[in-house]
């Protein structure tokens, strides 16, 4: 335990110094002015700052006494913690509501005998113990909380991924194809989907095996990813070989430049597919569907459309963009 | 100017004996006071004296030595009334303590 001594009377300092060590307390530092005390308490400087746990500060002294002394420390961030007791001379005690508002624990008086002098410095020492542990324990706790809501983040983020790919996954797709709904229902603006198939990708699979297509579906899936541009635009592996691409704020002929976009993209990556009749890559069949979400229509009507454009890709020839035409009749 | 039989009660002091070794310093800075009190009286400067008998005042009793803190009170309430005689008295009574003084540790 350390305790620092501020009396501007050498006796005073002595005679406090003496009594503590005699009963144990090694750590005892005497200054003989409240500048020297700031100094080593660091005041004006808290990188320099001795630590301490204990500061008995006389209230008399020149230049400046014990109490502006104590406010200052008790308002400086980095001390507040340390407990101060006042020394007074006998007839003070009138000084003593001013020591006690400027933030000191205790008194003593410099005629205080030793027993009680050394059981007020011991009850306040570990009255300042229990304080430092239990701030201790409440840093533990913000710290755990803090790591348990990054955890929770984590697990969030990883619920929402597919595993294999690392692009958004089913339920991601799902929030926020309601999200955006709601919004273009809002704004009165169209919304457009994309559902994206791996042509014949079980012939792909059967030949060189499934990490192989594992493989395959991750490059295809990234490949996607860095065709889309706009932070709004979500791709999402909606099941087994099949993408599903989000596109808020989009028109069915804008949505169709951007399907055209991806499908030569990843023919152009060239990853070789020796099972295929028409071709000797891997390529992908596109349905695409706008609509503005309104009363009359929902999320399923969106999803369907763009279903039933993905058929007509695939038996009109597949590596190959459809989209919903009806939309455009109406 | 002491009555003896007082003199035995008021000079023997009970000093605990962990401040042994802070005595002989401690009884020679209050015969330093008596000198720097004097100085200070040359020069009329009661308000050094009131703040010497302030000191005296608060470290007598810590050290054991009441009848230094009531000399101490003394000097410092007759420098506040710039009284010279009262304290010319009081440094004599300190004198005569210290010349006399008996400590019995404990």
């Amino acid at each position: 335990m350390k305790i620092l001594i501020v009396d501007d009377s050498e006796d005073s300092l002595l005679l406090l110094k003496t009594i503590l060590s005699k009963a144990g307390f090694q750590e005892i530092t005497c200054v003989t002015s409240a500048r020297e005390a700031f100094d080593i308490l660091g005041v004006d400087d808290p990188e320099q700052a001795q630590f301490f746990d204990l500061i008995f500060m006389d209230v008399v002294m020149p230049e400046m006494d014990g109490i502006e002394a104590c406010r200052i420390i008790k308002s400086t961030h980095h001390l507040q913690d340390i407990p101060v007791i006042t020394i007074t001379a006998k007839d003070e005690e009138k000084t003593l509501e001013a020591a006690f508002n400027a933030g000191a624990i205790d008194y003593i008086t410099k005629s205080t005998g030793k027993v009680v002098l050394l059981a007020r410095t011991r009850s306040v020492l570990s009255l300042k113990k229990e304080r430092d542990q239990r701030k201790a324990r409440e840093e533990d706790l913000l710290a755990t909380t803090k790591l348990l809501e990054k955890a929770n983040e984590q697990l969030r983020q990883q619920s929402l991924q597919d595993g294999l790919t690392g692009i958004a996954n089913r339920r991601r797709f799902d929030e926020k194809l309601s999200e955006e709904w709601e919004r273009g229902r809002r704004d009165q603006r169209p919304i457009s989907l994309m559902m994206i198939d791996i042509d014949q990708f079980k012939l792909y699979n059967d030949e060189y095996g499934h990490l192989a297509g594992d493989d395959c579906l991750k490059e295809v899936a990234y490949l996607l990813s860095k065709r889309l541009k706009r932070p709004a635009d979500l791709l999402s592996r909606y099941g087994g070989e099949e993408f599903a691409v989000l596109l808020p704020e989009t028109d069915l002929n804008g949505a169709w430049d951007v399907a055209e976009e991806l499908r030569t993209e990843v023919e152009q990556a060239g990853i070789f597919h020796a099972k295929l009749a028409y071709h000797e890559v891997v390529t992908i069949s596109l349905g695409v569907s706008a609509i503005i979400p309104g009363l009359n229509n929902t999320t399923n009507d969106l999803l369907k459309q763009a279903d039933e454009a993905l058929y007509r890709a695939k038996s009109n020839g597949r590596n190959r963009v459809e989209t919903f035409l009806t939309l455009e009749k109406e | 100017m002491f009555d003896s039989n007082e003199d035995s009660r008021r000079f023997k002091v009970k000093v605990d004996s962990d401040l042994e070794e802070l005595i002989p310093g401690f009884l020679e800075n209050r015969r330093n006071d008596i000198q720097l009190i004097k100085d200070y009286l040359e020069l009329n400067d009661f308000e050094n004296i009131s703040a010497l008998g302030h000191t005296m005042k608060g470290v007598g009793g810590g050290y054991g030595f009441d009848e230094i803190s009531e000399i101490g009170w003394e000097i410092e309430q007759a420098a506040k009334n710039s009284d010279q005689k009262t304290i010319e008295k009081q440094l004599e009574r300190l004198q005569y303590f210290l010349d006399h003084v008996q400590i019995e540790w404990e």
